[in-house]
């Protein structure tokens, strides 16, 4: 490979400069295909080989103001087409997981019967109600309130449609705490015994006046209007309150605009070559020696149709998943489901013979997995910890850098020194994935040629670390450029060749996985 | 929130002693602490916890009655759903999880409106009628299904020694 001085000119991107040294920041050359509004980020990174610029993956990158927004708008669309009130629209869109088109079609499959539909979502239909708060408001002047059991004038004492009315404080304390403690939000119901109707959102801001309920309230209703669409995720990173807006769901890498990058399918940092559900079995074992581990693995399971992580708090072991969108049930002890065991085929008791010798023989091979896993995870971790080191190495760069523009270097000159502390870092994230996607690879001969590729990515890039941590020290820069330069297009395109080699047998099926407890 | 929480123990309390359902005592353990309560259950006539008397306790949370009191076994007791150490697995108890839709109708979840009464009648009903769909001792489960014979006979024994009474006579 030749340097060429006129080549980074084009490669680099002024704005990328001042993006800070975060070694998540992998998209170097920034993708011109720029879609939709002010607000989208639809940087497409340059190294993901099977997405050429033919095949972008087009998302937004929502603001939780926008969500709300987003949220309205579908019930204004619906409203335009039923005309019921807004807020009972709102818990209807709920009931439905926020599916406009299943709302649409269940009401008018119930044409001419549409109280069923109501009845079903826990509200009073909106023909109804009306003749039931004339009822009410013909009511005595002072009435007792059945949870606190003082009187009040009727002034002070409110209700839902369903007419059972308790006196504001109760109410705001009744509120506060299915809130704060519970976590509910558009599941509350009315507070009287066997009355299972749904608080709406306007009695709920008009009865709560602490502000930080209102927008914990707030925040879970977003909360579960995101869970319910498939299309919609959280940032994954802390204290980041955007969402990431997408055409169609796929396992592809998206950027919120706080600069994290995550896989859309599992939240995780993009982590390409390994697959999603390799990541997940590897960090769950590689998490297993910390204490909380210990905890989580001692006292959670997970549920056995959405892979949430469930504490069971007391009571049954009747399960229910709180997932919005799952709502799985199941028995605690066996996570099979829940069915059989309200039934006279109940055998959650009865010892499986087969699943014991199925244990016997893992507990044989478990040694054996420890010393592979021991490989990889060595490996690795040696990675991740170098990745963490990198930060340095930025800082120190970008000093180094700043002298070598006051000794008469341009700055566009002294570019290709950042440059290479990118792809070493890309390097280093690949690497540390190839050794998840290794972990559990079977042997054949793709796995071999795997396997040349990824030493040969990793000879380079331990070279050019090397050059970058030692030798960017010496005036001699003529020639450790060429060296830099040199050494880091190899590594950047070795690793594509990884890469593709990977996603080709992903799509060839020539991958075969080990089995892993 | 304590304030209020009291003032509706102390009426819980009035109403209790004024007008107490049969088969039941209740009352704070001493007057300095309404949080803590005990209360005495008579087995129900015809089962096979008949005439003996248990004693629970009932802890109440400073939110009472938005969150339900914490109901314990101080007898010995052998039911399906009473955990070996004597905490009570009934859903009039639990606090509703967020799905009103599920399992658990509105009839059975803990709503503010609920009474100490009312639990306890609940749970005297639920020694006369066990619920073996949600296990809380799967031995008592077990037995309570397949040897019911036996099953008596624990119980019988538990109501002696509730009664002070010899096991034997």
């Amino acid at each position: 490979m030749e340097s060429d001085d006129d080549y980074y000119e084009d490669d680099i991107d002024p704005d990328d400069y001042d993006d800070g040294h975060n070694f998540d920041n992998e998209d170097v050359e920034v993708d011109e295909g720029y879609l939709g509004e002010s607000s989208v980020d639809a940087r497409i990174s340059s190294y993901n080989p099977d997405l050429g610029d033919d095949d972008p993956y087009p998302y937004e990158c929502l603001s939780a103001d926008k969500v709300v927004g987003l949220m309205n708008e579908i019930i204004r669309e619906v409203n335009d087409i039923v005309n019921i009130p807004s807020t009972t629209l709102r818990i209807l869109l709920a009931h439905f997981n926020w599916d406009k088109e299943l709302l649409l079609e269940k009401y008018y499959e119930y044409e001419g019967n549409q109280e069923r539909i109501f009845a079903e979502a826990h509200v009073i239909s909106p023909l109804k109600s009306k003749s039931l708060a004339r009822r009410k408001s013909g009511r005595s002047i002072e009435q007792a309130c059945e949870i606190c059991c003082n009187n009040y004038s009727s002034s002070f004492m409110t209700g839902l449609d369903c007419g059972h009315s308790f006196c504001k404080g109760c109410w705001s304390q009744y509120l506060c705490t299915k809130i704060i403690d519970e976590g509910m939000s558009q599941t509350i119901s009315c507070p009287e015994f066997e009355c299972d109707i749904i608080v709406d959102d306007a009695v709920v801001m008009n009865l709560i006046t602490d502000q930080k309920v209102c927008r914990k309230y707030q925040h879970l209703i977003t909360n579960s209007f995101v869970m319910c669409n498939p299309l919609l995720k959280w940032c994954p990173a802390p204290d980041c309150h955007h969402v990431i807006k997408v055409e169609y769901r796929d396992k592809r890498p998206v950027k919120c605009e706080c600069g994290r990058e995550f896989c859309f399918d599992c939240g995780e940092s993009w982590h390409d070559p390994v697959l999603c559900m390799h990541l997940r079995k590897w960090l769950k074992k590689c998490d297993d020696d910390s204490e909380t581990s210990h905890w989580i693995s001692a006292n959670t399971k997970e549920c056995p149709k959405c892979q949430v992580t469930i504490e069971k708090d007391g009571g049954c072991n009747h399960m229910v998943c709180r997932n919005q969108a799952c709502k799985h049930e199941f028995c605690w002890v066996c996570l099979g489901p829940w069915d059989p065991h309200g039934a006279s085929w109940y055998n959650c008791n009865r010892y499986n013979a087969e699943e014991a010798k199925k244990a016997r023989d893992l507990q044989e091979s478990s040694r054996e997995m420890l010393q592979r896993y021991l490989f990889y995870c060595n490996r690795y971790m040696n990675h991740l910890q170098s990745l963490k080191f990198e930060h340095k190495l930025y800082a120190r760069i970008k000093r180094k850098m700043e002298e070598m523009q006051q000794l008469n270097m341009s700055w566009i000159e002294v570019q290709f020194l950042k440059r290479a502390v990118d792809v070493l870092c890309q390097c280093r994230q690949t690497l540390m994935y190839t050794y998840v996607f290794a972990f559990f690879l079977k042997r054949n001969n793709q796995s071999i040629i795997f396997e040349g590729n990824q030493a040969d990515v990793e000879k380079a890039t331990e070279l050019l670390s090397e050059y970058l941590e030692r030798d960017v020290t010496t005036a001699s820069l003529g020639e450790i450029k060429q060296k830099v330069q040199d050494k880091y297009r190899y590594c950047d395109s070795r690793r594509n060749v990884l890469l593709r080699h990977v996603h080709e047998g992903y799509d060839k099926d020539w991958w075969e996985y080990i089995e892993t407890s | 929130m304590v304030g209020s929480a009291l003032k509706r123990l102390m009426a819980e309390y009035k109403q209790l002693s004024l007008n107490p359902p049969e088969g039941i005592v209740a009352g704070p353990v001493n007057e300095e602490n309404f949080f803590e309560w005990e209360a005495l259950i008579l087995g129900p006539e015809g089962t096979p916890f008949e005439s003996g008397v248990f004693r629970t306790s009932l802890h109440f949370p400073t939110d009472y009655p938005m969150s339900p009191p914490k109901m314990k076994f101080i007898s010995d007791i052998f039911h399906p759903n009473i955990y070996p150490d004597g905490r009570v697995c009934i859903s009039i108890l639990h606090s509703p999880g967020d799905d009103p839709m599920g399992y658990e109708t509105s009839a059975e979840r803990w709503s503010p409106v609920q009474s100490i009464e009312k639990i306890l009648l609940s749970v005297m009903s639920m020694l006369a009628e066990p619920n073996p769909e949600s296990g809380a001792n799967v031995d008592a489960s077990k037995m309570w299904r397949d040897d019911r014979e036996q099953f008596n006979k624990r119980a019988e024994v538990l109501v002696r020694q509730s009664l002070g009474l010899p096991e034997q006579l």
